[in-house]
């Protein structure tokens, strides 16, 4: 099967939107100009959604478009679906006011 | 590449890309009115601003006034109110603030005079005079210069930050770049992204009002106890793929260009200068839209992802007295909405156009339905119930 492509804005990106459905095992290719970074879909990547493009430590900072985007709430591997189940936002969070950050 | 569109040249200056008749205040007496009388439009709202605080009267007596002085609007015709109606609304200036802009405006009755049925008479005999003047008004060549825009995203998905958003993101550079005004919004919707916005601001006294903004929307979650992904992303964005507030954010704020940011917009008004503003909003399109079209915005731009969305969308838009264009970066969005998507950037992700061409395709699309060809929302006889932003309590 050939490789799926995806697109992240920023070399710094630790993640790329693929551009179709990506299988479990399908190799993706994650294109930024020239610079091209691939990883194998670990589980499905729905048209759109993240794929890591490299490992992320539990509360380890996740980057799209060059800038923080939030923080992993779960150990994320390269290949994975990055998605509500392993990131939340930092910005806005009330439920966490008054806890340290 | 054409930089000129037809506009009709209003005595203001400002120009228009609609020919109309606004009727105000919305009631069945306004409603009434515009089923008589082609070519009329109405805003169908009958919040006066009763138990509200001086401040939000004040947005709702600037929102009418300014959808009055929109260049999209020919005149207006103003029923009448009650005194003590005028005095809640501050609105014995209401058809003041439009004839002040050279506008005919006919007043009818004051002070209880020209309501009900009698309203209804001499309103739309005053209409039908309004809308045959209109209609001698003609369409001349004018420069982008006189284009004033403005950009709200709506659905947004993984491709709104991809491809829709930084076409707009182009288009809004060319029309600042000419000499025209383009706006954005929706406060929320720039938390996680207000750094690079912040470093754009002419002056540390805009950037501190873009701050202030972003900061009492966040405290506003902080007070209440949420976390902010109870409001936003909303759940069709998650179901599209967009997981935080900060990625939604950093996506959205690509629809802005990177021109310099001006200053900071109250909900409804007028941008002072020319060049990019930003409008203190919350996110609703029922609401953002309108305030665009009250600061004066004769075209606005609803730039869809549509990724979360699995079903198709007709409506006939909000912003009342301006035209909503709608724009997909989605291919799977293009396709589906085909009925209501007037501009495609998705050969950016399904066929490798360059972003630039997308947004000169974008521009050359605008001009021609700045010239006259209708948006496929305002072919649909259907305004949508509209609320204004007024963060103020309620007494």
């Amino acid at each position: 099967m050939d490789p799926v492509r995806a697109i992240r804005l920023d070399p710094q990106d630790t993640v790329a939107a693929v551009l179709a459905d990506a299988p479990a095992g399908v190799e993706i290719a994650a294109e930024c100009g020239d610079d091209l970074r691939t990883v194998t879909a670990v589980e499905e990547i729905p048209f759109g959604f993240k794929v890591a493009l490299e490992d992320v430590v539990e509360g380890g900072t996740v980057r799209k478009y060059g800038a923080p985007i939030g923080r992993a709430s779960q150990p994320i591997k390269a290949g994975q679906l990055v998605h509500i189940h392993n990131l939340e936002g930092i910005r806005g969070r009330g439920d966490l006011a008054g806890t340290a950050e | 590449m054409k930089e000129e569109f037809l506009g009709y040249v209003r005595p203001d200056g400002t120009v228009g890309i609609r020919n109309q008749v606004l009727i105000i205040p919305g009631s069945f007496e306004a409603q009434k009115v515009c089923e008589a009388v082609r070519g009329t439009v109405m805003l169908n709202n009958a919040d006066l601003g009763i138990g509200r605080t001086p401040e939000d009267r004040e947005t709702i007596a600037r929102v009418r006034a300014g959808l009055g002085r929109n260049p999209n609007i020919y005149g207006a015709v103003v029923l009448g109110l009650g005194e003590a109606d005028q005095k809640q609304l501050a609105y014995m200036r209401l058809a003041d603030d439009i004839e002040a802009s050279g506008k005919p405006v006919i007043r009818i009755g004051e002070n209880g005079a020209g309501s009900g049925w009698d309203g209804i008479a001499a309103a739309s005999k005053a209409a039908a005079r309004l809308v045959w003047q209109a209609s001698r008004e003609r369409r001349q060549p004018v420069p982008l210069s006189k284009l004033s825009i403005a950009v709200k995203c709506g659905s947004s998905d993984p491709f709104s930050g991809l491809a829709g958003n930084p076409a707009v993101g182009h288009l809004f550079d060319r029309v600042v770049a000419a000499g025209g005004i383009a706006i954005f919004g929706e406060t929320t919707e720039i938390i996680g992204a207000e750094h690079e916005l912040v470093e754009r601001c002419v002056t540390p006294a805009v950037a501190k009002k873009l701050m202030d903004a972003v900061e009492r929307q966040e405290q506003l979650a902080h007070s209440i106890g949420q976390d902010i992904r109870e409001m936003n992303p909303v759940p069709e964005n998650i179901k599209a793929g967009i997981s935080t507030l900060e990625e939604k954010s950093l996506g959205a704020v690509h629809k802005a260009g990177t021109a310099p940011i001006q200053d900071v917009l109250d909900y409804g008004e007028v941008p002072t200068g020319k060049g990019l503003y930003f409008m203190d909003s919350y996110i609703s399109h029922t609401s953002v839209f309108l305030g665009f079209a009250a600061s004066g915005a004769p075209l606005v731009l609803f730039q869809l992802g549509g990724g979360g969305y699995d079903r198709q969308t007709l409506t006939g838009g909000s912003a009342v007295v301006a035209p909503e264009m709608w724009c997909t970066g989605n291919p799977r969005t293009a396709e589906r909405l085909a009925d209501s998507i007037d501009f495609s950037a998705a050969p950016v992700i399904d066929a490798g156009e360059p972003l630039e061409q997308a947004g000169e395709r974008l521009l050359q699309a605008v001009l021609d339905i700045a010239s006259g060809t209708m948006t496929k929302s305002e072919v649909i006889r259907y305004i949508e119930p509209l609320e204004m932003y007024l963060p103020g309590p309620t007494f």
